[in-house]
């Protein structure tokens, strides 16, 4: 047997952020892989102890680009997790409709993405092009495109204009038509079957060892879904349902999440519905958060998001710990890319829809004198071809 | 019956400090029970590891597990208390579970916790970071 390493990463143009994997590779055949994180250095976890509870809201808003309201929602769940913290009941339905809509433009992305990954620009094009009325929605309810800035503790910081409602509903209307189109092409077509069908699958015996969350698990049978476990915000007052699927490869993971894109438009439109009815406060003013400690859970468009909080009076946390869905998904890489064809990788690895900033939230270098480490990058790159030219020519 | 119950019941003395709070169970646990805690947890009742956090505290380095039972909501949470401070040492729990490999080579990374029994105690964040760093990179007492 001849084996030979292919490194992916940690710039590759298939990826969008850093990230490194390593290959090992029989011919053909992938029979490793090597996963290097810890590219990017953001230190959320540190940097959010420093600060007070409603900062910590906006700095983790910022440890993603896409799910932005997921890490929020979670920090929230926790802080008001340690006091009970009642939160009104147009609050809770404002927080779901958010969530949800997040849900369906990350899903469109991803989506996206991947149709332009196996080569299918045109399912690219469509996703992206219906993803932008999302993301027009949030503009008319938040004023932003992304980072929406719309939670608190206690409620949310900005209300729905029940105006603004039946233009919502118009825009929920015609991506229910498209996300059918959407669904009926990718179960229809033969070469979206063929290429994604029995590739990267994930057994469910692996999803459950590797504690795997969100869409990836379901795809594999496993039916673990935050928003039907806990009673969190308005989910336990909408109809809704699970996408669960039983193959685990790249196909299911696909259809779970268009599928779930319509399980989403549905609750968007029954919280809408609730919106234009149930009247009431946004806010619970809250003034002191007491010392204890509280788990916040969100099921993000990737899966469980999960944050904890440490507290001891003060208006800070003394310890805040956040783990992204994708820090749990990614490791499954080692379960569903052996065995597989080098071309086949890239898409299972994307089937899990990986986020790599989520995944590295958490480290920030720090040398004695308390001074991020300083890396003089173009003597280290120096330092490098010289050490190569030495041991290519000698001297 | 009620999963806590029927754990508590099942687990006996090896678990101390329960508190009950909103399904929510958290316990201490001794680094001898750990395995018999968490193979009950994960195989017996089919619960799924959230994370662990490591924490310096007062009285020594916490670790908190976080297990879900997704199919009826609830939470279990062991907690493991290490008072030395030097030397923090702790059975690993990656032989058991898959999944728990990242999180403890984290815990090790940012607080010098070694695991005993983890397949592969490597640095997971800062493994090709240039310089030598120092260790444990968030612990602040005697730093």
């Amino acid at each position: 047997m001849n084996k030979n390493t292919i490194p992916v990463g940690p710039f590759h143009p298939l990826l969008e952020e850093a990230e490194y994997f390593n290959l090992v590779v029989d011919g053909e055949t992938v029979v490793d892989i090597d996963i290097d994180i810890g590219w990017m250095h953001r230190g959320h976890e540190f940097i959010s102890e420093q600060k007070t509870f409603t900062q910590s809201i906006y700095l983790v808003e910022r440890i993603c680009g896409i799910c932005s309201t997921s890490h929020p929602l979670a920090c929230v769940h926790a802080i008001e997790d340690v006091d009970n913290t009642e939160i009104p009941l147009r609050a809770r339905y404002i927080r779901t409709l958010i969530g949800e809509l997040e849900r369906i433009h990350s899903h469109l992305l991803w989506l996206g993405l991947a149709g332009h990954f196996i080569g299918y620009d045109t399912l690219w094009m469509w996703s992206w092009k219906y993803r932008e009325p999302v993301l027009q929605m949030f503009e008319l309810i938040s004023g932003n495109r992304n980072h929406y800035n719309m939670l608190r503790v206690g409620g949310v910081s900005r209300d729905v204009d029940p105006e603004k409602i039946p233009g919502l509903t118009d825009v929920l209307d015609m991506l229910d038509k498209k996300l059918i189109m959407i669904a009926k092409a990718a179960n229809d077509d033969p070469v979206l079957r063929s290429r994604l069908k029995g590739v990267g699958v994930l057994t469910h015996k692996d999803a459950l060892d590797y504690c795997a969350v969100g869409p990836t698990s379901r795809a594999s049978g496993v039916p673990a879904d935050v928003r039907k476990s806990e009673d969190i915000d308005a989910y336990s007052l909408v109809d809704f349902d699970v996408i669960v699927l039983e193959n685990g490869d790249v196909y299911d993971k696909l259809i779970v999440r268009v599928l779930e894109m319509l399980e989403s438009t549905k609750i968007c439109r029954q919280c809408l519905e609730k919106l234009k009815k149930v009247k009431g406060p946004i806010l619970n003013n809250v003034k002191n958060i007491s010392a204890g400690e509280g788990i916040g859970r969100y099921e993000a468009p990737r899966g469980e998001v999960f944050h904890y909080v440490r507290t001891d009076g003060t208006n800070r946390p003394i310890r805040h710990k956040v783990r992204a869905p994708s820090y749990v998904n990614i490791p499954t890489y080692a379960a569903s890319c052996v065995g597989l064809p080098i071309a086949d990788v890239l898409i299972t690895t994307a089937s899990v829809d990986p986020c790599y900033c989520c995944t590295e939230r958490s480290l920030k270098v720090v040398n004695k004198n308390k001074q991020p480490y300083q890396i003089d990058l173009l003597k280290l790159s120096r330092e490098k071809t010289e050490r190569i030219r030495r041991e290519t020519y000698g001297g | 019956m009620d999963k806590t119950k029927e754990f508590i019941e099942a687990m006996g003395d090896k678990i101390y400090k329960k508190i009950e709070k909103k399904g929510r169970l958290y316990f201490e646990v001794d680094n001898e029970n750990l395995h018999t805690v968490v193979e009950y947890l994960f195989h017996k009742m089919g619960c799924r590891l959230s994370t662990a956090t490591a924490m310096e505290m007062y009285h020594g380095i916490e670790v908190l597990y976080h297990f879900s039972h997704d199919e009826s909501g609830q939470y279990f949470c062991p907690r493991m208390v290490m008072t030395d401070l030097k030397n923090p040492k702790m059975k690993s729990i990656t032989p058991i579970i898959k999944g728990a490999e990242w999180i403890e080579r984290e815990m090790c990374e940012f607080w010098g916790i070694e695991f005993e029994g983890h397949p592969r105690p490597e640095r997971l964040l800062s493994r090709e970071h240039p310089q030598q760093l120092d260790k444990p990179l968030r612990f602040r007492r005697n730093s």
